[in-house]
């Protein structure tokens, strides 16, 4: 006969699977000959399924105690917490690199004369027209006088088809939603007898981002992609297929050179 | 699936994740420390650490193992400040069952044979009892190996086992010397 002792320092993994039912359906019916003929082994399945019953219900116990408010308050924070990383760790994931590299490439595509100016010199006549009034837009969100049309964010298909006809040249969505913003409206304005479409977007973060896009005439000139930053703001302009760019963010997690490569794209 | 959507839904999914493995915790601190005003305190210490170390989460990694595991060392760290457990089994709140003294009284025994074991081996027996998570994910949760953690839980059970014996054999011995007395 084998003592307990002889038995129980040799831990058995299939019974211990078999107990707490991770067993494998093939090796079940093995486990289970060997618990008709093994009487010790039978003993040990069952004490220990009895005694990890005995401390799952007392641990069950918790669900019926009184909410924490306080956890209550540590678990929101920290889904937000969480949420946050989850949402940076995608934006800066294997996606965003390949629109900062298309950003690069974007730049570079115009003999790299990217550069960022600083100070407000923006309204006394240091920027292009097209500039300044989407930098006025982006801090009033619109100047009311010059809007002709607004549509919300959930009719851009609507929106970018009616934009098109107006401008008489096929308007494309910016395209921020891969880098996490949401489209809250566009807007046609008429500034100085020029149709400017200009898109609204807004991050979780509650970071706004303004775009626009005007017709480029004859007589103006083609723009460089030049960084500037105003105040607080970041902007980007540069003329492409016969539209001037404009984008104006306050985000300081996405840079205004990868806003410009994603509407570029 | 656009980006916005994909947030939305991430941040919906993650809500209901963390409010599963809240109450897991909660659980989890219950048998470990057998105070249920403990217990929560030792789940908001948890997570404030949580918070303070969210940066240092890993997105795509299981989130569970890696609460559990805040929680176990800051036990851990509390039982090494307080150096004792001291009467704790007697604050356990009773069983949902509580119509049977029986299963109160077999609560008390394994309770009190987890007591005597060593660290190593009462977790891995709490955290399978729990029944939240796989050996793998419970080893992670100790940080140890999985063929450690299979080791340790064989050897605890085992000797849970013995002691729970040990203790019902005592008991009967002596009540048969009472009624020999008699």
């Amino acid at each position: 006969m084998t003592r307990k002792e002889d038995r129980d320092p040799v831990p058995d993994t299939d019974l211990m699977a078999y107990v707490d039912g991770t067993l494998p359906p093939e090796k079940t019916a093995e486990v289970e000959a060997r618990l008709a003929r093994d009487a010790y082994a039978r003993d040990a399945v069952a004490q220990w399924r009895h005694f990890d019953n005995l401390i799952h219900d007392a641990a069950r116990t918790a669900d019926t105690q009184p909410a924490n408010l306080r956890i209550a308050a540590l678990e929101r924070e920290l889904a937000r917490k969480l949420q946050r990383r989850r949402r940076w760790a995608i934006l800066t994931g294997p996606r965003l690199r390949q629109v900062a590299a298309s950003a690069v490439i974007f730049a570079a595509g115009w003999g790299a004369h990217a550069l960022y100016d600083r100070g407000a010199s923006m309204m006394n006549g240091a920027y292009p027209g097209f500039v300044s009034q989407t930098l006025a837009g982006h801090y009033s969100y619109t100047l009311a006088a010059h809007e002709r049309a607004a549509f919300g964010g959930d009719q851009m298909a609507d929106a970018l088809a009616w934009l098109s006809e107006e401008m008489q040249q096929r308007i494309e969505s910016p395209k921020l939603e891969r880098l996490g913003y949401r489209v809250e409206s566009a807007r046609l304005m008429v500034v100085d007898e020029e149709p400017v479409a200009v898109f609204y977007y807004r991050n979780p973060e509650d970071e706004r981002v303004t775009v626009s896009m005007t017709p480029r005439r004859a007589t103006q000139p083609d723009y460089e992609l030049r960084v500037a930053r105003v105040q607080d703001e970041r902007m980007a302009y540069w003329t492409s297929d016969r539209l001037h760019y404009t984008v104006v963010t306050s985000s300081t997690e996405t840079p205004v050179t990868t806003l410009a490569a994603a509407v570029q794209e | 699936m656009c980006f916005e959507t994909r947030f939305a839904d991430g941040a919906m999914s993650l809500k209901s994740e963390l409010q599963s493995h809240v109450a897991s915790l909660r659980r989890y601190a219950l048998v470990l420390t057998r105070d249920p005003v403990a217990a929560d305190d030792l789940v908001q210490e948890t997570l404030v650490k949580a918070i303070a170390k969210a940066d240092t989460f890993q997105p795509g990694t299981d989130l569970r193992p890696w609460l559990f595991r805040i929680l176990h060392n800051t036990h851990v760290s509390d039982l090494r400040r307080a150096k004792t457990r001291a009467d704790a089994a007697s604050d356990l709140p009773e069983p949902l069952a509580r119509e049977c003294q029986q299963t109160q009284l077999e609560l008390k025994q394994v309770l009190g044979a987890l007591d005597q074991s060593p660290e190593a081996q009462r977790l891995p027996i709490i955290l399978v009892a729990l029944r939240e998570m796989s050996y793998a994910e419970a080893a992670r949760t100790l940080d140890v190996p999985l063929g450690t953690f299979m080791s340790r839980l064989g050897r605890g059970r085992a000797a849970l086992r013995r002691i729970v014996e040990g203790v019902a054999s005592g008991k009967l011995s002596l009540m048969h010397r009472k009624e020999g007395g008699e």
